[in-house]
């Protein structure tokens, strides 16, 4: 998996203080959400651009996506995640066509670039009794009548 | 502003939540859409919240509503993206890029988006993306369940088609990734696998195709996620002013039982509170998705008494419109235009009819419009009054409009 992106994940993890957590509820805070509604609202460029890049920038090194910014398609992540949250498009993320391409083209090539390599997860799935579940599959769908016995 | 990146990071596990779900969307359907219409905050309401990032409840479920001053009812849609879409710039409701344009319309969707063919997701989440646009314009899409979307819940997939299968398969391999890129953000909690329950194999069928069973099966059962998101939003029977809508067809004992009950027992099977089959009244030949009483292509084998009976039951309502049945003579009327069939069976996959909709308008009243060139309006506002097509046409056709698709 992508080596060149492990080095940031673990700067991004320093970067979240105890007290970080704890004074978030204030009231006054300023969200991410509030400054990029206000942006939005206002459309105060010069001021706001910088502002938003600067705070998009800053979400991604939360510890949230920290996993997801590691993984083999660590970077095209970053760029979709990154135009996300800076699009002001009613149809919010209608302006990353070029970065969501990218990063669907990434997990085709490398369909595991988020499984969590944690061991025990899918096992435990697989110990849970299944149900019968009968469906009632098209004809065109089942096998071939001359490899089975007929009854 | 130490304070700020802090309270950045609060945000971030929802942001990623909506950022995921935005991008499975997108890689399943190629769309885009509007965040569901929250209620217009009060002007003195907080800063607003960002949108998208908080799910909204769901808008009350109409059963019956007053006459709107324009309703388009659109028949069977059977998986073809490319005719829903003729159908609905038939009568206006979208421009050339796919925008909804209906204005303040009302427009019901009478059931059967599944089955016949391979766009079913496609035009579930386009129907969702125009009825979020909709909302913006003051108008309202309303879809309905028809038999076909009874049958899928329940794991009936004999009409499926293999492009349909893929589409599901591919709808699957998405959701997973989404959930898995969920998982990673500790600050999310773990997302509920849709694939748990669903067996790994199906008896008689080909190896090759268990992935996109198993992916049917996940999205479409009961509270599954396509079926949660998408179908519980169907109604089972409608009232709109004088209109009754229903896909197959309504019987005085369904009048009886209730149909703000049907409504609401049908949803809530469908989302998952129920068990795995439909009330009763969705099975068999009597049922409100496969009655065929009052559409028989004959006029008449058409039960118009019973008709007469059940409208004279639900109060204010003057014709019932119903799809299911395909027309091959296109929209009409029986029993006095008391029964309006509208299935004229447009889908590739099933007659491949030319889209005909039905207008119900303050001003105009009942007409068809219609990609047919046989009804080319000639300059006569009356063209197409019931007796000018005598020899094509059954006796009671509303009178048709063409429009350029």
């Amino acid at each position: 998996m992508g080596q060149t992106e492990s080095t940031e994940a673990s700067v991004n993890v320093n970067v979240q203080t105890e007290t970080a957590a704890t004074t978030a509820n204030n009231s006054n805070h300023t969200s991410l959400d509030s400054i990029l509604a206000e942006a939005a609202a206002y459309g105060n460029k010069d001021q706001h651009t910088e502002s938003i890049e600067a705070k998009a920038q800053k979400a991604l090194e939360c510890p949230c996506v920290a996993d997801l910014r590691s993984g083999a398609c660590g970077s095209q992540f970053s760029e979709a995640f990154l135009c996300f949250l800076k699009s002001t498009a009613e149809e919010k993320g209608s302006d990353c066509v070029h970065p969501f391409v990218a990063l669907q083209s990434c997990i085709k090539v490398n369909p595991d670039a988020f499984s969590k390599d944690i061991l025990g997860e899918d096992e435990s799935r697989e110990v849970e009794p299944i149900q019968e579940y009968k469906i009632i599959p098209p004809t065109w769908s089942k096998e071939s009548r001359s490899s089975k016995s007929r009854l | 502003m130490e304070e700020t990146s802090a309270s950045i990071c609060i945000d971030i596990p929802n942001l990623l939540s909506t950022f995921v779900d935005t991008f499975v969307d997108f890689s399943v359907s190629g769309l885009f859409l509007l965040p569901p219409s929250p209620p217009p905050p009060p002007p003195s309401a907080p800063a607003p919240e960002f949108p998208n990032s908080h799910s909204h409840p769901l808008p009350p479920f109409p059963t019956r509503l007053p006459s709107p001053s324009r309703l388009i009812a659109i028949g069977d849609l059977h998986g073809d993206l490319e005719k829903s879409k003729q159908a609905l710039r038939l009568a206006g409701l979208i421009d050339a890029s796919d925008r909804y344009t209906g204005g303040s319309a009302t427009v019901v969707q009478v059931g059967d988006v599944l089955d016949r063919g391979g766009d079913e997701l496609k035009i579930l989440y386009f129907l969702e993306k125009l009825k979020r646009e909709a909302a913006r314009s003051g108008g309202r899409i309303i879809t309905m369940n028809g038999n076909h979307e009874i049958m899928n819940i329940e794991g009936d997939f004999r009409f499926i088609t293999e492009t349909a299968l893929d589409e599901f398969r591919v709808w699957g391999e998405w959701f997973v990734v989404g959930n898995k890129m969920k998982n990673l953000c500790h600050g999310l909690k773990t997302p509920r696998d849709p694939f748990e329950g669903v067996p790994k194999s199906f008896r008689g069928v080909r190896k090759e195709l268990f992935d996109g069973f198993r992916a049917r099966v996940a999205a479409l059962r009961p509270n599954g996620p396509i079926s949660r998101r998408f179908l519980s939003q169907n109604v089972t029977v409608l009232v709109v002013g004088d209109s009754i809508f229903v896909h197959g067809g309504l019987l005085p004992h369904h009048v009886s039982y209730g149909l703000e009950k049907i409504n609401e027992e049908v949803r809530n099977w469908i989302n998952g509170s129920t068990g795995r089959f439909s009330p009763a009244y969705c099975h068999g030949r009597d049922a409100l998705v496969w009655l065929r009483k009052f559409s028989d292509e004959v006029a008449k084998n058409c039960d118009c008494s019973t008709l007469e009976h059940v409208l004279s039951t639900v109060p204010g309502v003057k014709r019932m419109v119903m799809g299911h049945t395909i027309q091959a003579v296109g929209i009409n009327g029986v029993c006095e235009n008391r029964a309006i069939r509208i299935d004229v069976g447009m889908s590739k996959g099933c007659g491949d009819g030319l889209p005909e909709v039905l207008e119900i308008s303050e001003n105009s009243g009942l007409r068809i419009l219609t990609s047919n060139p046989l009804y080319q309006n000639k300059g006569n506002a009356d063209v197409g009054k019931e007796e000018g097509y005598g020899l094509l046409l059954p006796e009671h056709r509303p009178k048709q409009v063409e429009v350029k698709a």
